[in-house]
């Protein structure tokens, strides 16, 4: 998930506790070692390197595909699961090093999901175009772990991947769980929000940014231009049913730059924006 | 409205998005919400005795900002608007008396046989307060704060810190306090010289201008998490007053040594009153503990306090409440309090005619031998989002009694010290947003 995991629940004994924390485990792992475009022999990694021949997908990276086609057509193409490699041109470690527009058209080249062609179960993409499942995987994940805890316990837990979270229900004796909010990146919470059921997820890192000319760029990428959205919230946080939802609506917000707070109060989402 | 039901179909299309994704359907309904970043706390309080005597009217409201990581800064503000009379010290006598006002503009007059009150007692009093809080470390929290408050004729300001430590698993915390404060006194018409007669009015040559005091306050001490239904703590508190501790509006009747009636005055007043005069140190040692008892939702705390200082007072309260929870969000909370505490060395309830004056004398019966009860009943509920609401009625009585060897001849036909009753009644309204 290429963040700190982890697992609280209220188990009665340190047994419990364990086995609770390893269904959680096994199921990030599983999803990491079958979606995550840094592996090789997986599923991405057979799709990104098939050179424009079709490949055939299971079931799960269907829905996956699936999901992310209907994401892309609800935010007008600007969520693309293709607009990862953007990533080589730009990299935002907080110093100044902007790509030039050569080297930015270039990359945008290989952008765009009207390349690959999906026809269930069959995915096809242009020689040079990647996916990217970063953008979902690590709240599908969560939502993951959490049905399964669901199933398997009464105990109360709450699934944390990176700050990403759901919880299975309220803690026993107390009305919801304390999740603070560090949109700064600083260590301390900007704000402290109860959950009793349901998800958060945050979009934005306020230390991942490029600043030069006096200008600051966010790291949120628009795919039609491969330029950095204008305007991008510092964070965005949204609590929704699942982490899947909360995490696409924080990042449709982002997407939106200077918009994000029109468009979550426009859906009546419940979430916290800093800029 | 065409975009705006186009925009929130993305939140319901992404719903059905992620049903079919996850192979179910959301199997809960968020329920988040911010924690509140502000705690308003207010009340109005009524405070009124009978037979005309004190009564007050409070309205207090305390406010306290929520940061995160246990970080809060207080605020507070009260409003006393203070009527009615209090005892001047005088005896009654079974003829008229006459009295100079504080102010030594105007006199007036207590019919026979009635207990002199002093009815220019009216005042407002503003009162603030202001303290940051915030943990030190993992297992340390320190706070400092200021107060101040100003009347008519007072003045206090004082500074407050305190920090206290937890050990054991959070356990134990061991905690310690001090405040200091400055308080001066602008009585009205100027303090009088201790000792000094009551004058006639006009007559201001035994007025001084205006005093102070300061006080330091020391507290230590220790809870204990005992069980998962008990809690017990103990605290020993240190204070020291120095400076102007006389109550400028007090006196006392200098009386004839056989017949215990007060001396008939030749100039000024009708009768002939001093000024009272206490020492300018006063030193108390308190002790207090108590313990916290949870048995099903239903708590009964009891509390016991020791005071003694060097005005050789010592006193005693045990307090008891039983808080019961009812209903959805109900409680009632029975409050009985017993107070008990022998009198000053120097308190006395006349001064003789001819004989060296003591040293130091007051009939403040604040500081006489009395015995107090407290019984009251409150009654809360809770409302929609997070406020809370209480009354609180309560009955005071206070008996006193006068040492037998200080009552001299008519006096034991008087009522030397007359009981106190008194209504609380408390409005209480907490919100969080």
């Amino acid at each position: 998930m290429g963040s700190p995991c982890e697992v609280l629940s209220e188990a009665k004994t340190e047994a419990a506790a364990d086995e609770i924390t390893s269904v959680a485990a096994s199921e990030a792992w599983r999803i990491e070692d079958k979606f995550s475009r840094y592996r090789a022999d997986n599923v991405v990694d057979r799709i990104n390197s098939a050179e424009g021949a079709c490949v055939e997908v299971d079931e799960e990276t269907a829905r996956l595909l699936d999901f992310a086609v209907r994401l892309h057509s609800l935010s007008n193409g600007m969520f693309d699961i293709t607009s990862g490699i953007l990533r080589r041109v730009w990299t935002f470690d907080g110093g100044s090093l902007v790509p030039s527009e050569e080297e930015v058209r270039q990359v945008l080249g290989g952008v765009g999901w009207h390349k690959a062609r999906w026809d269930r179960p069959v995915l096809q993409l242009q020689a040079g175009v990647e996916i990217d499942f970063g953008g979902i995987g690590k709240e599908y994940a969560v939502d993951r772990a959490v049905m399964q805890l669901r199933e398997m316990t009464d105990t109360p837990c709450l699934v944390n991947f990176g700050g990403d979270l759901a919880v299975t229900g309220p803690p026993r004796h107390r009305p919801a769980w304390s999740i603070g909010i560090d949109g700064s990146g600083l260590g301390n919470a900007d704000n402290v929000i109860k959950l009793s059921d349901g998800a958060l997820a945050t979009s934005g890192d306020s230390r991942r940014f490029i600043e030069k000319d006096g200008i600051r760029y966010s790291h949120v990428l628009d795919p039609h231009t491969g330029w950095p959205v204008r305007d991008a919230a510092a964070s965005i946080t949204v609590a929704a049913d699942t982490c899947t939802q909360a995490g696409m609506l924080s990042t449709l917000a982002m997407l939106r730059g200077g918009g994000a707070e029109a468009f979550l109060s426009e859906q009546n989402e419940q979430y916290w924006c800093r800029r | 409205m065409l975009t705006g039901s186009r925009q929130t179909s993305i939140s319901t299309a992404l719903a059905t998005a992620t049903c079919t994704l996850l192979g179910s359907a959301a199997p809960s309904v968020v329920i988040a919400e911010e924690e509140p970043k502000w705690d308003f706390n207010t009340s109005l309080l009524y405070y009124g005795e009978d037979k005309s005597r004190v009564r007050d009217l409070s309205l207090k409201a305390i406010v306290r900002r929520l940061f995160t990581d246990d970080r809060v800064f207080s605020f507070g503000l009260t409003l006393d608007s203070l009527t009615g009379a209090t005892p001047s010290g005088a005896i009654r006598q079974d003829v008229a008396q006459t009295f100079t006002r504080p102010s030594g503009n105007a006199e007036y007059t207590v019919p026979a046989g009635s207990l002199p009150l002093d009815d220019t007692f009216l005042d407002t009093r503003l009162a603030i307060t202001a303290a940051w809080q915030q943990p030190y470390g993992e297992s340390s929290q320190f706070s400092v704060g200021f107060s101040g408050s100003k009347e008519y004729d007072y003045l206090h300001l004082g500074l407050n810190g305190s920090f206290a430590k937890d050990f054991n698993k959070r356990n134990t915390t061991l905690s310690t306090g001090i405040s200091i404060a400055r308080d001066e006194f602008d009585p009205v018409g100027g303090a009088p010289l201790p000792f000094t007669a009551m004058l006639a009015v006009g007559d201001t040559s035994n007025r001084g201008g205006s005093d102070d005091k300061d006080v330091l306050d020391i507290v230590a001490g220790v809870s204990q998490v005992i069980s998962r239904n008990l809690v017990v703590q103990a605290n020993y508190s240190y204070s020291s007053e120095k400076g102007y501790l006389n109550n400028p509006y007090k006196f006392l009747s200098v009386v004839d040594g056989i017949s215990g009636d007060t001396i008939i005055g030749t100039a000024g007043t009708s009768h002939v009153l001093r000024f009272e005069n206490r020492p300018d140190e006063r030193t108390k040692h308190s002790l207090y503990t108590q313990a916290k008892y949870n048995r099903g939702g239903k708590v009964l705390d009891v509390s016991y306090r020791y005071m003694s200082d060097d005005w050789d007072i010592d006193s005693h309260t045990v307090e008891l409440r039983y808080r019961v929870p009812f209903g959805q969000d109900k409680y009632y909370e029975p409050h009985l309090r017993w107070y008990t505490q022998n009198e000053a060395e120097f308190y006395s309830l006349s001064l003789l005619e001819g004989a060296a004056l003591p040293l130091y004398a007051s009939n403040d019966y604040r500081l006489g031998d009395f015995d107090a009860l407290t019984a009251g009943l409150k009654f809360g509920w809770t409302t929609r989002n997070n406020s809370a609401m209480s009354i609180r009625v309560e009955w005071y009585r206070q008996v006193g009694s006068i040492p037998g060897e200080q009552i001299i001849g008519n006096q034991a036909e008087r009522d030397n010290y007359p009981d106190l009753n008194a209504l609380i009644v408390q409005l209480s309204y907490r919100f969080k947003k």
